[in-house]
Protein backbone atom coordinates (compact mmCIF):
# COMPACT_ATOMS: atom_id res chain seq x y z
CA UNK A 1 0.00 0.00 0.00
CA UNK A 2 1.26 3.00 -0.79
CA UNK A 3 1.59 6.36 1.37
CA UNK A 4 -1.40 8.02 0.15
CA UNK A 5 -3.39 4.96 0.36
CA UNK A 6 -2.47 4.75 4.09
CA UNK A 7 -2.85 8.25 5.34
CA UNK A 8 -6.41 7.93 3.02
CA UNK A 9 -7.49 4.80 5.07
CA UNK A 10 -5.82 6.36 8.98
CA UNK A 11 -7.50 10.11 7.79
CA UNK A 12 -11.29 8.20 7.52
CA UNK A 13 -10.35 6.60 10.89
CA UNK A 14 -9.24 9.95 12.71
CA UNK A 15 -12.21 11.57 11.23
CA UNK A 16 -14.66 9.03 12.37
CA UNK A 17 -13.38 8.87 15.38
CA UNK A 18 -12.93 12.95 16.27
CA UNK A 19 -16.97 12.62 15.00
CA UNK A 20 -18.19 10.33 17.34
CA UNK A 21 -16.46 10.80 20.19
CA UNK A 22 -17.23 14.22 19.85
CA UNK A 23 -19.03 15.35 23.42
CA UNK A 24 -21.90 17.30 22.16
CA UNK A 25 -22.67 14.73 18.95
CA UNK A 26 -21.55 14.42 15.00
CA UNK A 27 -22.73 17.25 14.05
CA UNK A 28 -20.46 18.99 16.06
CA UNK A 29 -17.91 16.68 15.87
CA UNK A 30 -18.22 17.34 12.27
CA UNK A 31 -17.74 20.72 12.13
CA UNK A 32 -15.03 20.41 15.04
CA UNK A 33 -11.62 22.11 14.20
CA UNK A 34 -10.27 18.42 14.31
CA UNK A 35 -12.68 17.07 12.40
CA UNK A 36 -12.43 19.53 9.39
CA UNK A 37 -8.29 19.58 9.47
CA UNK A 38 -8.82 16.42 8.48
CA UNK A 39 -11.68 15.82 6.11
CA UNK A 40 -12.86 19.64 5.58
CA UNK A 41 -14.87 18.62 2.48
CA UNK A 42 -17.48 16.46 5.42
CA UNK A 43 -18.01 19.72 6.83
CA UNK A 44 -19.31 21.27 3.19
CA UNK A 45 -21.28 18.23 2.27
CA UNK A 46 -20.91 15.39 4.36
CA UNK A 47 -22.64 12.54 1.84
CA UNK A 48 -19.16 12.90 0.32
CA UNK A 49 -18.08 10.98 3.02
CA UNK A 50 -20.73 8.97 4.74
CA UNK A 51 -23.86 7.92 2.50
CA UNK A 52 -27.36 8.29 3.34
CA UNK A 53 -30.10 5.17 3.11
CA UNK A 54 -32.88 5.16 2.28
CA UNK A 55 -34.45 6.36 5.61
CA UNK A 56 -31.31 8.06 7.55
CA UNK A 57 -29.18 10.91 5.90
CA UNK A 58 -25.71 10.55 6.38
CA UNK A 59 -25.40 12.35 9.60
CA UNK A 60 -28.54 10.62 11.72
CA UNK A 61 -26.33 7.06 10.48
CA UNK A 62 -23.10 8.71 12.24
CA UNK A 63 -25.09 9.91 15.00
CA UNK A 64 -25.91 6.33 16.07
CA UNK A 65 -22.33 5.70 16.33
CA UNK A 66 -21.59 8.97 18.43
CA UNK A 67 -24.72 7.93 20.66
CA UNK A 68 -23.21 4.52 21.38
CA UNK A 69 -20.39 5.30 22.45
CA UNK A 70 -21.14 7.67 25.43
CA UNK A 71 -24.30 5.98 25.96
CA UNK A 72 -21.87 2.15 26.77
CA UNK A 73 -19.26 4.35 28.52
CA UNK A 74 -21.87 5.97 30.92
CA UNK A 75 -23.34 2.59 31.65
CA UNK A 76 -19.87 0.87 32.46
CA UNK A 77 -19.53 3.87 35.17
CA UNK A 78 -23.20 3.90 36.58
CA UNK A 79 -22.61 0.28 37.36
CA UNK A 80 -19.17 0.91 38.88
CA UNK A 81 -20.25 3.96 40.99
CA UNK A 82 -23.47 3.24 42.41
CA UNK A 83 -23.27 5.44 45.42
CA UNK A 84 -21.23 8.29 43.97
CA UNK A 85 -24.16 8.69 41.83
CA UNK A 86 -26.78 8.26 44.62
CA UNK A 87 -24.84 11.36 46.46
CA UNK A 88 -24.46 13.24 43.35
CA UNK A 89 -27.95 12.72 42.14
CA UNK A 90 -28.91 11.65 38.41
CA UNK A 91 -28.19 14.50 36.20
CA UNK A 92 -25.15 15.94 37.85
CA UNK A 93 -23.20 12.42 37.84
CA UNK A 94 -24.67 12.00 34.14
CA UNK A 95 -22.86 15.60 33.27
CA UNK A 96 -19.92 14.61 34.95
CA UNK A 97 -19.70 11.52 33.79
CA UNK A 98 -19.56 12.61 30.32
CA UNK A 99 -16.65 15.25 30.87
CA UNK A 100 -14.71 12.43 32.35
CA UNK A 101 -15.07 10.40 29.44
CA UNK A 102 -14.43 13.23 26.64
CA UNK A 103 -11.22 14.55 29.02
CA UNK A 104 -10.52 10.71 29.47
CA UNK A 105 -10.76 8.83 26.56
CA UNK A 106 -10.11 4.87 26.76
CA UNK A 107 -6.83 3.93 25.82
CA UNK A 108 -6.99 -0.02 26.80
CA UNK A 109 -8.40 -3.04 25.42
CA UNK A 110 -10.73 -3.68 27.98
CA UNK A 111 -12.62 -1.14 30.11
CA UNK A 112 -11.33 -2.49 33.83
CA UNK A 113 -9.38 0.83 33.70
CA UNK A 114 -11.52 3.34 31.85
CA UNK A 115 -12.57 4.89 35.01
CA UNK A 116 -9.11 4.89 37.02
CA UNK A 117 -8.59 8.51 36.99
CA UNK A 118 -12.43 9.25 37.92
CA UNK A 119 -12.06 10.04 41.69
CA UNK A 120 -9.73 12.17 41.01
CA UNK A 121 -11.72 13.73 38.42
CA UNK A 122 -14.70 14.42 40.50
CA UNK A 123 -12.33 15.98 43.20
CA UNK A 124 -10.99 18.64 40.78
CA UNK A 125 -14.31 19.07 38.72
CA UNK A 126 -17.40 19.13 41.15
CA UNK A 127 -17.97 22.31 42.93
CA UNK A 128 -16.75 22.65 46.05
CA UNK A 129 -18.46 21.53 49.73
CA UNK A 130 -19.65 18.19 51.85
CA UNK A 131 -21.07 16.44 49.14
CA UNK A 132 -17.96 16.51 46.79
CA UNK A 133 -16.25 15.39 49.59
CA UNK A 134 -17.71 12.58 50.37
CA UNK A 135 -18.93 11.71 46.68
CA UNK A 136 -14.96 11.90 45.79
CA UNK A 137 -14.46 9.51 49.26
CA UNK A 138 -16.86 6.87 47.81
CA UNK A 139 -15.74 7.11 44.74
CA UNK A 140 -12.74 5.95 45.97
CA UNK A 141 -13.65 3.48 47.99
CA UNK A 142 -15.95 1.98 44.80
CA UNK A 143 -12.91 2.67 42.28
CA UNK A 144 -10.49 0.07 44.62
CA UNK A 145 -13.46 -2.09 45.07
CA UNK A 146 -12.85 -2.64 40.98
CA UNK A 147 -9.34 -2.62 41.05
CA UNK A 148 -9.16 -5.61 44.14
CA UNK A 149 -11.97 -7.43 42.10
CA UNK A 150 -9.27 -8.22 39.32
CA UNK A 151 -6.72 -7.95 41.08
CA UNK A 152 -3.76 -10.95 41.04
CA UNK A 153 -4.42 -13.75 43.30
CA UNK A 154 -2.16 -14.86 46.09
CA UNK A 155 -2.62 -18.05 48.34
CA UNK A 156 -2.86 -16.35 52.03
CA UNK A 157 -0.79 -17.08 54.90
CA UNK A 158 -2.38 -19.63 57.72
CA UNK A 159 -2.73 -19.04 61.17
CA UNK A 160 -0.15 -21.76 61.52
CA UNK A 161 2.38 -19.62 59.11
CA UNK A 162 1.70 -16.76 61.13
CA UNK A 163 2.17 -17.64 64.56
CA UNK A 164 5.13 -19.17 64.00
CA UNK A 165 6.81 -15.83 63.50
CA UNK A 166 8.37 -15.38 66.68
CA UNK A 167 9.03 -12.08 68.22
CA UNK A 168 12.69 -12.75 67.92
CA UNK A 169 12.52 -12.57 64.39
CA UNK A 170 9.64 -8.87 64.86
CA UNK A 171 12.86 -6.69 64.09
CA UNK A 172 14.20 -8.49 60.39
CA UNK A 173 10.93 -10.01 58.93
CA UNK A 174 8.59 -8.02 56.44
CA UNK A 175 5.51 -9.64 55.74
CA UNK A 176 3.86 -8.94 52.35
CA UNK A 177 0.49 -7.94 51.95
CA UNK A 178 -1.63 -9.16 49.17
CA UNK A 179 -2.22 -7.62 45.36
CA UNK A 180 -6.06 -7.51 46.24
CA UNK A 181 -6.00 -4.66 49.13
CA UNK A 182 -6.19 -1.16 49.40
CA UNK A 183 -5.45 1.50 51.99
CA UNK A 184 -7.68 4.32 51.65
CA UNK A 185 -7.31 7.50 54.00
CA UNK A 186 -10.81 9.43 54.13
CA UNK A 187 -12.36 12.53 55.19
CA UNK A 188 -15.44 11.42 55.43
CA UNK A 189 -17.54 8.48 57.01
CA UNK A 190 -17.91 6.95 53.54
CA UNK A 191 -17.98 3.12 54.47
CA UNK A 192 -20.69 3.86 56.98
CA UNK A 193 -22.55 6.02 54.55
CA UNK A 194 -22.24 3.09 51.41
CA UNK A 195 -23.49 0.97 54.22
CA UNK A 196 -26.94 3.13 54.94
CA UNK A 197 -27.09 3.63 51.37
CA UNK A 198 -27.46 -0.05 50.96
CA UNK A 199 -30.18 -0.44 53.23
CA UNK A 200 -32.28 1.77 51.04
CA UNK A 201 -33.23 5.37 51.23
CA UNK A 202 -30.71 8.17 50.44
CA UNK A 203 -28.69 9.08 53.28
CA UNK A 204 -28.25 12.34 54.81
CA UNK A 205 -24.29 13.99 53.48
CA UNK A 206 -22.79 13.79 57.17
CA UNK A 207 -20.05 15.93 58.29
CA UNK A 208 -16.07 15.76 57.72
CA UNK A 209 -15.03 13.27 59.84
CA UNK A 210 -11.52 11.40 59.07
CA UNK A 211 -12.20 7.44 58.44
CA UNK A 212 -9.59 4.80 57.24
CA UNK A 213 -10.85 1.92 55.23
CA UNK A 214 -9.37 -0.79 53.72
CA UNK A 215 -10.69 -2.71 50.92
CA UNK A 216 -9.62 -6.30 49.80
CA UNK A 217 -10.84 -9.69 48.19
CA UNK A 218 -10.84 -12.79 50.25
CA UNK A 219 -11.46 -15.86 47.93
CA UNK A 220 -14.00 -14.17 45.28
CA UNK A 221 -15.57 -11.64 47.39
CA UNK A 222 -14.68 -7.97 47.61
CA UNK A 223 -14.66 -6.34 51.24
CA UNK A 224 -14.67 -3.06 52.56
CA UNK A 225 -13.85 -1.52 56.30
CA UNK A 226 -13.14 1.07 58.50
CA UNK A 227 -9.99 0.71 60.85
CA UNK A 228 -8.84 2.83 63.91
CA UNK A 229 -6.13 4.77 63.10
CA UNK A 230 -3.26 3.14 64.69
CA UNK A 231 -4.91 0.11 63.18
CA UNK A 232 -4.61 1.59 59.87
CA UNK A 233 -1.12 3.37 60.35
CA UNK A 234 0.42 -0.01 61.42
CA UNK A 235 -1.40 -1.75 58.43
CA UNK A 236 0.36 0.99 55.92
CA UNK A 237 3.34 0.64 57.34
CA UNK A 238 3.59 -3.62 56.91
CA UNK A 239 2.23 -2.45 53.46
CA UNK A 240 5.24 -0.11 52.33
CA UNK A 241 7.76 -2.90 53.55
CA UNK A 242 9.16 -2.17 56.76
CA UNK A 243 9.58 -4.56 59.45
CA UNK A 244 7.37 -6.10 61.73
CA UNK A 245 9.29 -4.34 64.65
CA UNK A 246 9.19 -0.89 62.74
CA UNK A 247 6.11 -1.17 61.70
CA UNK A 248 4.73 -1.69 65.32
CA UNK A 249 6.60 1.11 66.25
CA UNK A 250 5.02 3.35 64.08
CA UNK A 251 1.48 1.95 64.88
CA UNK A 252 1.60 2.57 68.27
CA UNK A 253 3.73 6.10 68.59
CA UNK A 254 1.79 7.98 71.08
CA UNK A 255 -0.61 5.60 71.62
CA UNK A 256 -0.05 4.93 75.66
CA UNK A 257 -1.61 2.77 77.52
CA UNK A 258 0.28 -0.44 79.04
CA UNK A 259 2.07 -3.08 77.28
CA UNK A 260 -0.68 -6.04 78.33
CA UNK A 261 -3.24 -3.74 76.44
CA UNK A 262 -0.74 -3.31 73.69
CA UNK A 263 -0.26 -7.01 73.49
CA UNK A 264 -4.17 -7.03 73.66
CA UNK A 265 -4.53 -4.49 70.79
CA UNK A 266 -1.65 -5.81 68.76
CA UNK A 267 -3.36 -9.35 68.58
CA UNK A 268 -6.49 -8.42 67.91
CA UNK A 269 -5.63 -6.91 64.67
CA UNK A 270 -3.59 -9.20 63.71
CA UNK A 271 -6.16 -11.98 63.71
CA UNK A 272 -8.30 -9.41 62.17
CA UNK A 273 -5.98 -9.08 59.31
CA UNK A 274 -5.12 -13.28 59.17
CA UNK A 275 -8.55 -13.81 59.05
CA UNK A 276 -8.98 -11.56 56.12
CA UNK A 277 -6.25 -13.06 54.48
CA UNK A 278 -4.29 -9.85 54.14
CA UNK A 279 -0.74 -11.24 54.44
CA UNK A 280 0.57 -13.82 51.35
CA UNK A 281 4.66 -14.00 52.65
CA UNK A 282 7.35 -12.81 54.25
CA UNK A 283 10.54 -12.04 53.56
CA UNK A 284 13.60 -11.82 56.30
CA UNK A 285 13.01 -15.14 58.32
CA UNK A 286 14.20 -17.68 58.73
CA UNK A 287 14.84 -19.88 56.32
CA UNK B 1 -32.07 -34.23 7.44
CA UNK B 2 -29.38 -34.17 4.64
CA UNK B 3 -25.90 -35.51 5.31
CA UNK B 4 -24.40 -32.99 3.05
CA UNK B 5 -21.27 -31.40 4.84
CA UNK B 6 -18.95 -28.86 3.39
CA UNK B 7 -15.58 -29.00 5.16
CA UNK B 8 -13.91 -25.84 6.18
CA UNK B 9 -10.34 -25.11 5.51
CA UNK B 10 -8.76 -25.97 8.47
CA UNK B 11 -10.95 -29.40 9.81
CA UNK B 12 -11.67 -27.19 12.53
CA UNK B 13 -14.84 -28.84 14.26
CA UNK B 14 -18.42 -28.09 14.32
CA UNK B 15 -18.74 -28.07 18.07
CA UNK B 16 -22.77 -28.20 17.78
CA UNK B 17 -24.77 -25.72 19.79
CA UNK B 18 -23.28 -22.74 22.53
CA UNK B 19 -24.23 -19.81 24.00
CA UNK B 20 -22.11 -16.79 25.19
CA UNK B 21 -20.90 -17.31 28.84
CA UNK B 22 -22.11 -14.62 30.64
CA UNK B 23 -21.59 -14.12 34.57
CA UNK B 24 -25.44 -14.01 35.55
CA UNK B 25 -25.01 -18.11 34.36
CA UNK B 26 -21.88 -18.80 36.19
CA UNK B 27 -23.55 -20.36 39.58
CA UNK B 28 -26.04 -22.08 37.43
CA UNK B 29 -23.63 -23.62 35.11
CA UNK B 30 -21.07 -24.23 37.77
CA UNK B 31 -23.97 -26.30 39.73
CA UNK B 32 -25.97 -28.32 37.42
CA UNK B 33 -23.33 -28.77 34.39
CA UNK B 34 -26.50 -28.18 32.15
CA UNK B 35 -26.53 -29.44 28.83
CA UNK B 36 -25.02 -27.18 26.36
CA UNK B 37 -22.58 -28.11 23.60
CA UNK B 38 -19.86 -25.64 23.94
CA UNK B 39 -19.40 -21.48 25.69
CA UNK B 40 -18.45 -18.87 23.33
CA UNK B 41 -16.01 -16.27 25.98
CA UNK B 42 -15.90 -12.34 25.35
CA UNK B 43 -11.74 -12.52 25.83
CA UNK B 44 -11.42 -9.17 26.88
CA UNK B 45 -13.52 -9.54 30.50
CA UNK B 46 -10.91 -12.54 31.02
CA UNK B 47 -7.81 -10.89 30.47
CA UNK B 48 -6.22 -8.42 32.92
CA UNK B 49 -7.89 -9.91 35.71
CA UNK B 50 -7.37 -12.85 38.02
CA UNK B 51 -10.92 -12.32 39.96
CA UNK B 52 -14.03 -14.31 40.12
CA UNK B 53 -14.86 -14.75 36.18
CA UNK B 54 -11.79 -16.35 35.56
CA UNK B 55 -12.26 -18.60 38.76
CA UNK B 56 -15.48 -19.85 36.78
CA UNK B 57 -13.91 -19.55 33.16
CA UNK B 58 -11.36 -22.49 34.80
CA UNK B 59 -14.23 -24.57 35.99
CA UNK B 60 -16.14 -24.23 33.08
CA UNK B 61 -13.52 -25.04 30.86
CA UNK B 62 -12.54 -28.09 32.17
CA UNK B 63 -16.09 -29.69 30.85
CA UNK B 64 -17.00 -27.67 28.26
CA UNK B 65 -14.82 -26.60 24.78
CA UNK B 66 -14.26 -22.95 24.98
CA UNK B 67 -14.15 -20.17 22.09
CA UNK B 68 -12.50 -16.84 22.55
CA UNK B 69 -14.57 -14.10 20.91
CA UNK B 70 -13.01 -10.54 21.20
CA UNK B 71 -13.87 -7.32 20.66
CA UNK B 72 -10.75 -4.72 20.81
CA UNK B 73 -8.31 -6.56 18.48
CA UNK B 74 -9.07 -3.61 16.04
CA UNK B 75 -7.90 -5.09 13.19
CA UNK B 76 -8.97 -2.38 10.35
CA UNK B 77 -7.24 0.20 12.83
CA UNK B 78 -3.77 1.92 11.29
CA UNK B 79 -2.34 1.79 14.68
CA UNK B 80 0.41 -0.65 14.89
CA UNK B 81 -0.29 -4.08 16.36
CA UNK B 82 -0.82 -4.87 19.54
CA UNK B 83 1.40 -7.54 20.22
CA UNK B 84 1.16 -7.33 24.44
CA UNK B 85 -2.34 -7.79 23.62
CA UNK B 86 -1.91 -10.86 21.79
CA UNK B 87 0.02 -12.25 24.42
CA UNK B 88 -2.57 -11.99 26.85
CA UNK B 89 -4.92 -13.45 24.13
CA UNK B 90 -2.90 -16.50 23.51
CA UNK B 91 -2.61 -17.08 27.23
CA UNK B 92 -5.84 -16.94 27.62
CA UNK B 93 -6.42 -19.18 25.07
CA UNK B 94 -3.99 -21.52 26.64
CA UNK B 95 -5.50 -21.58 29.51
CA UNK B 96 -9.11 -23.04 28.84
CA UNK B 97 -7.68 -24.75 25.40
CA UNK B 98 -9.48 -22.55 23.98
CA UNK B 99 -10.94 -24.33 20.48
CA UNK B 100 -10.15 -21.26 17.82
CA UNK B 101 -10.53 -17.53 18.66
CA UNK B 102 -11.47 -14.50 17.16
CA UNK B 103 -12.66 -10.68 16.75
CA UNK B 104 -14.52 -8.61 14.15
CA UNK B 105 -13.89 -7.55 10.67
CA UNK B 106 -13.97 -3.58 11.95
CA UNK B 107 -11.99 -0.84 14.04
CA UNK B 108 -12.23 0.15 17.01
CA UNK B 109 -10.18 2.84 17.74
CA UNK B 110 -6.86 4.85 16.31
CA UNK B 111 -4.50 7.00 17.70
CA UNK B 112 -4.23 5.11 20.61
CA UNK B 113 -7.99 5.58 21.77
CA UNK B 114 -10.58 2.76 21.91
CA UNK B 115 -13.82 3.51 20.98
CA UNK B 116 -15.14 0.00 22.61
CA UNK B 117 -17.39 -0.16 19.28
CA UNK B 118 -17.11 -2.18 16.13
CA UNK B 119 -16.50 0.27 13.65
CA UNK B 120 -17.20 -0.71 10.01
CA UNK B 121 -13.75 0.15 7.44
CA UNK B 122 -14.15 1.53 3.86
CA UNK B 123 -15.11 -1.22 1.86
CA UNK B 124 -11.84 -0.20 -0.90
CA UNK B 125 -8.62 -1.81 -2.77
CA UNK B 126 -6.67 -0.04 0.35
CA UNK B 127 -8.65 -0.98 3.34
CA UNK B 128 -8.70 -4.96 2.07
CA UNK B 129 -4.67 -4.81 1.42
CA UNK B 130 -4.36 -3.18 4.80
CA UNK B 131 -6.98 -5.71 6.73
CA UNK B 132 -5.35 -8.58 4.62
CA UNK B 133 -1.46 -7.62 5.84
CA UNK B 134 -2.71 -6.87 8.94
CA UNK B 135 -4.92 -10.45 9.76
CA UNK B 136 -1.75 -12.56 8.30
CA UNK B 137 0.81 -10.63 10.82
CA UNK B 138 -1.85 -11.40 13.59
CA UNK B 139 -2.23 -15.01 12.30
CA UNK B 140 1.91 -15.18 12.11
CA UNK B 141 1.94 -14.17 15.41
CA UNK B 142 -0.79 -16.55 17.19
CA UNK B 143 0.26 -19.39 15.18
CA UNK B 144 -3.77 -20.03 14.18
CA UNK B 145 -6.32 -18.89 12.12
CA UNK B 146 -7.96 -15.87 13.39
CA UNK B 147 -12.31 -16.49 12.89
CA UNK B 148 -13.73 -12.90 11.75
CA UNK B 149 -17.08 -11.76 12.15
CA UNK B 150 -19.35 -9.62 10.19
CA UNK B 151 -20.32 -7.00 12.51
CA UNK B 152 -23.69 -4.98 12.02
CA UNK B 153 -22.83 -1.75 10.62
CA UNK B 154 -25.00 1.38 10.44
CA UNK B 155 -23.21 3.72 7.76
CA UNK B 156 -21.74 3.30 4.53
CA UNK B 157 -18.20 5.65 3.08
CA UNK B 158 -19.12 6.79 0.11
CA UNK B 159 -15.28 5.86 -0.98
CA UNK B 160 -16.09 2.05 -0.61
CA UNK B 161 -15.83 0.53 -4.07
CA UNK B 162 -17.61 -3.11 -3.30
CA UNK B 163 -20.27 -4.08 -1.30
CA UNK B 164 -19.19 -5.63 2.19
CA UNK B 165 -20.00 -9.41 0.93
CA UNK B 166 -17.09 -9.28 -1.35
CA UNK B 167 -14.70 -7.43 0.97
CA UNK B 168 -15.50 -10.17 3.34
CA UNK B 169 -15.09 -12.80 1.19
CA UNK B 170 -11.96 -11.84 -0.42
CA UNK B 171 -10.33 -10.80 3.04
CA UNK B 172 -11.11 -14.42 4.16
CA UNK B 173 -9.44 -15.81 1.19
CA UNK B 174 -6.66 -13.39 0.51
CA UNK B 175 -5.71 -13.39 4.03
CA UNK B 176 -6.88 -17.45 4.32
CA UNK B 177 -8.49 -16.44 7.51
CA UNK B 178 -11.51 -18.09 8.82
CA UNK B 179 -15.17 -16.73 9.22
CA UNK B 180 -17.64 -16.47 11.98
CA UNK B 181 -21.08 -15.60 10.13
CA UNK B 182 -23.01 -13.40 11.89
CA UNK B 183 -26.53 -13.86 10.38
CA UNK B 184 -28.63 -11.57 12.71
CA UNK B 185 -25.50 -8.85 11.40
CA UNK B 186 -26.70 -9.68 8.22
CA UNK B 187 -29.64 -9.16 8.82
CA UNK B 188 -29.31 -6.10 10.55
CA UNK B 189 -26.63 -4.82 7.85
CA UNK B 190 -28.82 -5.42 5.01
CA UNK B 191 -32.07 -3.89 6.51
CA UNK B 192 -29.35 -0.92 7.33
CA UNK B 193 -27.86 -0.52 3.88
CA UNK B 194 -30.87 -1.84 1.50
CA UNK B 195 -29.79 -4.87 0.54
CA UNK B 196 -30.58 -7.99 -0.15
CA UNK B 197 -29.59 -10.74 2.68
CA UNK B 198 -29.93 -13.87 0.43
CA UNK B 199 -27.67 -12.53 -2.08
CA UNK B 200 -25.17 -11.26 0.63
CA UNK B 201 -25.11 -14.75 1.79
CA UNK B 202 -24.78 -16.44 -1.84
CA UNK B 203 -21.71 -14.32 -1.71
CA UNK B 204 -19.35 -16.14 1.66
CA UNK B 205 -16.89 -18.50 0.86
CA UNK B 206 -18.09 -21.47 3.06
CA UNK B 207 -15.28 -22.90 3.02
CA UNK B 208 -14.19 -20.46 5.39
CA UNK B 209 -17.15 -20.63 7.78
CA UNK B 210 -16.38 -22.10 10.98
CA UNK B 211 -19.01 -20.30 12.77
CA UNK B 212 -22.49 -19.10 12.86
CA UNK B 213 -24.04 -16.68 15.23
CA UNK B 214 -27.59 -16.01 16.26
CA UNK B 215 -28.94 -13.13 18.36
CA UNK B 216 -31.92 -10.69 18.41
CA UNK B 217 -31.80 -7.12 17.32
CA UNK B 218 -34.12 -4.11 18.39
CA UNK B 219 -35.84 -2.56 15.24
CA UNK B 220 -36.48 0.86 14.88
CA UNK B 221 -38.68 1.31 11.76
CA UNK B 222 -35.90 3.22 9.83
CA UNK B 223 -32.91 1.15 11.03
CA UNK B 224 -32.21 -1.86 12.96
CA UNK B 225 -29.83 -1.99 16.07
CA UNK B 226 -27.47 -5.39 17.04
CA UNK B 227 -28.91 -5.22 20.57
CA UNK B 228 -28.76 -9.12 21.44
CA UNK B 229 -31.42 -8.27 24.15
CA UNK B 230 -33.94 -11.12 22.54
CA UNK B 231 -35.01 -13.93 20.76
CA UNK B 232 -34.05 -14.71 17.27
CA UNK B 233 -36.84 -13.50 14.64
CA UNK B 234 -38.00 -15.67 12.03
CA UNK B 235 -36.63 -13.60 8.88
CA UNK B 236 -33.16 -14.47 10.69
CA UNK B 237 -33.52 -18.13 11.33
CA UNK B 238 -34.44 -18.48 7.52
CA UNK B 239 -31.26 -17.07 6.36
CA UNK B 240 -30.17 -19.87 9.01
CA UNK B 241 -31.36 -22.26 7.47
CA UNK B 242 -29.97 -21.29 4.20
CA UNK B 243 -26.53 -20.94 5.50
CA UNK B 244 -27.14 -24.57 7.30
CA UNK B 245 -27.82 -25.53 3.46
CA UNK B 246 -24.87 -24.47 2.49
CA UNK B 247 -22.57 -25.49 4.94
CA UNK B 248 -24.00 -28.72 6.11
CA UNK B 249 -23.81 -27.38 9.72
CA UNK B 250 -21.46 -25.06 11.55
CA UNK B 251 -20.72 -24.23 15.13
CA UNK B 252 -23.70 -22.33 16.25
CA UNK B 253 -23.68 -20.28 19.16
CA UNK B 254 -26.56 -17.93 20.52
CA UNK B 255 -25.83 -14.03 21.40
CA UNK B 256 -27.80 -12.69 24.12
CA UNK B 257 -26.43 -10.04 26.02
CA UNK B 258 -28.90 -7.47 27.05
CA UNK B 259 -31.99 -8.27 29.44
CA UNK B 260 -30.28 -11.50 29.47
CA UNK B 261 -32.83 -14.16 31.11
CA UNK B 262 -32.75 -17.25 32.97
CA UNK B 263 -30.60 -20.03 31.54
CA UNK B 264 -33.03 -22.61 30.22
CA UNK B 265 -34.50 -19.52 28.19
CA UNK B 266 -30.73 -19.57 26.18
CA UNK B 267 -31.20 -23.33 26.24
CA UNK B 268 -34.69 -23.54 24.46
CA UNK B 269 -33.56 -20.69 21.95
CA UNK B 270 -30.70 -21.98 20.68
CA UNK B 271 -32.00 -25.60 21.02
CA UNK B 272 -34.33 -24.21 17.98
CA UNK B 273 -31.35 -24.28 15.37
CA UNK B 274 -31.27 -28.36 16.32
CA UNK B 275 -34.21 -28.85 14.26
CA UNK B 276 -32.30 -27.44 11.37
CA UNK B 277 -29.38 -29.83 12.12
CA UNK B 278 -28.76 -33.43 12.30
CA UNK B 279 -27.48 -32.92 16.11
CA UNK B 280 -31.23 -32.83 17.40
CA UNK B 281 -30.37 -31.97 21.30
CA UNK B 282 -27.65 -30.84 23.11
CA UNK B 283 -25.24 -32.72 24.44
CA UNK B 284 -23.83 -33.31 28.16
CA UNK B 285 -20.99 -32.01 29.33
CA UNK B 286 -17.85 -34.21 29.64
CA UNK B 287 -16.91 -35.59 33.10
CA UNK B 288 -14.33 -33.29 34.90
Amino acid sequence: MSLLEAARLDTIERWMQAVVMHPDGAARGIGSKAARRLLPQAAAKLESVVLPSKSLSSLERLDIYAYMYYARLLEILNAEYPTTRLILGDETFRRACRRFVQRNPSTHRTLNRLSDKFPDFLSRHLPPGNRRGLAVDVARIERAMEDVFDAPRAEPLTAAQFAAIGTDQWHRVRLRVIPALRLLRLRFPANDYMNAARSGGKPRVPRPRATFAIVYRRGFQVYRRDQAPAQFKLLAALAAGRTLADAVRSGISGGGGSSDKLATRLGAWFREWSAAGLFCGTTGGKP
Amino acid sequence: MSSFSLPNRWNLPDLGLGVGLRTQHFRHITERWPAMDWFEILSENFIETEGRPLYFLDQIAERYPIVMHGVSLSVGSTDPVDFEFLDKLAALAKRVKAVWLGDHICWTGVAGLNGHDLYPVPYTEEGLRHMVSRVRTIQDYLERPLVLENPSTYLTFASSSMPEEEFIARLAVEADCALLLDVNNVYVTCRNHDLDPVAYLDAIPYEHVVQVHLAGHTDNGTHCIDTHDGRVIDEVWKLYARVHEKTGGRATLLEWDANVPKFPVLQQEVGKAARFRDAARLARPVAA
